[in-house]
């Protein structure tokens, strides 16, 4: 009995809008990093599932490692992101020293 | 499915074989560390003219033991305010990966684990996770001391990670595998990596002496600066734990180099009889093992900018540019060895004799700027 | 005696990584939150490993647990953090994320399982090779672009948390 891959695409889309959720819905700065975190993490899942499946489509099959090598860029694209994303709240709390979202409101008009 | 011996149904001896594998590893793990804690000791008091633990047993032979005793039987002592879970967390995120390293360490062509055709790459996730459980350590603490301590401790993980992959790098170019048994192949007898490959050696030993928190680069552990950093808060067998992934680690990174650069199991007799690969390969990782300890009793500690400074101004570009050499040369060479270590050696005396240079002008220009800002705050008070 | 391992363990990856990712959406502590987002990420790894991706899982577990967990973590300790709560399920958006997971999230989710394609252990021997051989000649120029992102994304952090020496 194996796993079918339509399993592997209901974890990712489940834990896709876990974190789309935990975006919307918490306050806290560093927070929101996480669940934007983990929307990248489901998304690699599909990936990855997906360009199994093609490879199963015949050996030497060209399009079988897109998926994969997609992934490989999410990861720099991640890691690049939270760096960024955490020196900009480190820069603002430097300004006014809280980390929820709602307070850091000076551009508001 | 094997049948296991005696019979056993196949089934129960997959699980009994499971249990142990994975018994044995402890086993050696902990031998391991007891032995080196002697070992340290013996071998820093030679260094320094003196004699070492000598009263346990034959010439202290049985100091670890008694170690372990008292470890073992001390009060665990917890402050109150400290943050349970992750308080208690912490040792066992240290140990976990440090256990599960010694799986793809290849002691013989027949004695190991499991050759992962990525096993090189495991070692080097393995080693980056070490540094969670230091932040969380640190963190749980409820102590200044142990975050400053946990936090500089993972900032010099994190930054030596970096020569230690580019240093791997170049010897996975040459071979072509991240499998510890190719690596070990591709060195047949006393043709070994490290003479045309120094320089990737030297990195690799550098950050190695750094990820392992060893002198010169164990800041956060050392005794005269911050109590004793992430580890303050811990007494008895926790700190027993972390004392031991600490040996541990040792033992990997030794391992990984013995494999990558010299040789592996190879040695005068093996094609006769190949347990006696174990033996070169203890030997040699013992042989590293020892010059870890030498450069402890010798040389002074760093400070934490300087050894940051010397990460990212010195080691990873030096390293950088030796990768790209090693491709270039890998991909243009048939028979790539003479080059390599033509270039290999350049750079080992490029790091080796240049580093006096700059740093004297470095230091020649602060004294001058020093000397300067003196004599102008001279010049602005008198009246 | 072995095929249910692989539902096995499936089932218990996937726990870790919807339970884990729910915890973080839910708790309140933030290290707790944390290091459970890092349980998410292993058990992801747990996951390739199963789908016969195992660089792409120690991938994973180098970048995103040995990386980003700590970055994290690192935030967390240079910030003060107010727990006091800020009534965390009565926000202005949350009907929004409830219409959203409930009327979008769910449905996708039982969607997908029309994809009733077995994915079998591939018997080829790693997806290392493969893997290499695309990222360095197909997707070569992409990989260079990704190098450069880097280094601003280096310089442009630096940048951000410097502070004016007085």
């Amino acid at each position: 009995m194996t796993v079918p891959l339509g399993a592997f695409i209901a974890v990712s889309a489940g834990l896709f809008f876990i974190g789309a959720a935990g975006v919307l819905v918490r306050r806290n700065a560093v927070v929101i990093l996480m669940c934007v975190e983990l929307m990248l993490n489901a998304s690699n899942l599909a990936l990855v599932a997906f360009s199994r499946r093609a490879g199963q489509l015949g050996a030497g099959n060209p399009l079988d490692q897109r998926g994969s090598v997609f992934v490989v860029f999410v990861f720099v694209i991640a890691a690049a992101e939270v760096a960024v994303g955490l020196a900009i709240i480190l820069a603002a709390y430097r300004n006014r020293p809280t980390v929820n979202v709602d307070e850091i409101r000076g551009m508001k008009g | 499915m094997p049948i296991g011996p005696f019979g056993i149904d196949p089934v129960i001896w997959a699980v009994l074989r499971l249990v142990i594998a994975a018994g044995l590893a402890v086993f050696v793990l902990l031998n391991g560390a007891l032995a080196q804690t002697l070992l340290e000791r013996k071998v820093q008091a030679w260094m320094q003219d003196r004699l070492g633990p000598y009263h346990v047993g034959p010439y202290g032979l049985l100091q670890s033991v008694a170690d372990a005793l008292k470890l073992l039987t001390k009060e665990d002592i917890r402050a109150k305010l400290t943050d349970a879970p992750f308080f208690l967390a912490a040792p066992a995120i240290v140990f976990t990966p440090i256990l599960a390293s010694f799986v793809v360490l290849p002691f013989s062509s027949d004695v190991m684990g499991a050759n992962l055709s990525v096993g090189l790459l495991y070692l080097t996730t393995l080693g980056s996770m070490t540094v969670l459980g230091i932040v969380i350590a640190g963190w749980a603490s409820n102590n200044k001391y142990s975050l400053m301590g946990g936090l500089r401790s993972a900032g010099q993980l994190i930054s030596y990670e970096v020569p230690q992959i580019l240093g791997l790098v170049t010897v996975v170019l040459y071979v072509g595998s991240l499998s510890m048994v190719d690596i070990t192949n591709s060195q047949p007898g006393p043709l070994v990596n490290a003479l045309f490959l120094p320089f990737a050696f030297v990195t690799y030993f550098i950050a190695a002496l750094a990820e392992t928190n060893r002198n010169p680069f164990d800041l956060p552990e050392a005794e005269s600066e911050l109590v004793a950093g992430f580890l303050t808060e811990y007494s008895g067998m926790r700190w027993a734990i972390f004392f031991l992934s600490e040996y541990g680690a040792i033992t990997v990174v030794c391992a990984i180099m013995t494999t990558l650069w010299f040789g592996g199991w190879h040695g005068p007799g093996v094609d006769a009889a190949p347990l006696l690969g174990v033996l070169w390969f203890t030997l040699k990782t013992y042989g590293f093992v020892l010059l870890f300890m030498w450069i402890r009793a010798t040389l002074p500690r760093l400070r934490i900018d300087q050894l940051m400074g010397f990460c990212w101004k010195v080691l990873i570009p030096l390293a950088l540019v030796n990768i790209m050499a090693s491709a270039v040369i890998i991909l243009a060479f048939a028979d790539p060895r003479l080059a390599l270590a033509i270039v290999n050696w350049l750079l080992l005396g490029g790091l080796v004799f240049g580093l006096p240079f700059t740093q004297r002008r470095r230091l020649l220009g602060f004294r001058k700027r020093t000397r300067e800002s003196v004599a102008m705050r001279d010049v602005r008070l008198s009246p | 005696m072995f095929d249910i391992l692989e539902p096995l363990l499936f089932f218990v990856f996937a726990i870790g990584i919807i339970g884990a990712g729910a915890c973080v959406v839910l708790l309140r502590r933030i290290t707790a939150q944390a290091l459970l987002m890092a349980l998410t990420f292993a058990s992801m790894a747990g996951m390739f490993l199963l789908l016969g991706a195992e660089t792409i899982a120690l991938f994973q577990v180098l970048i995103y647990v040995g990386a980003i967990t700590i970055l994290i973590l690192f935030g967390v300790m240079f910030t003060k953090q107010d727990d006091r709560g800020y009534g965390l399920f009565f926000q202005r958006q949350t009907p929004w994320a409830a219409a959203i997971t409930l009327v979008i999230g769910v449905p996708v989710a039982f969607l997908a399982f029309s994809f009733k394609d077995p994915i079998t252990p591939s018997a080829k021997g790693g997806d290392l090779i493969p893997l290499a051989g695309s990222l360095f000649t197909d997707y070569a120029f992409p990989f260079e672009v990704a190098s450069v992102l880097l280094l601003a994304a280096l310089v442009g952090a630096i940048v951000l948390v410097k502070q004016d020496e007085r």
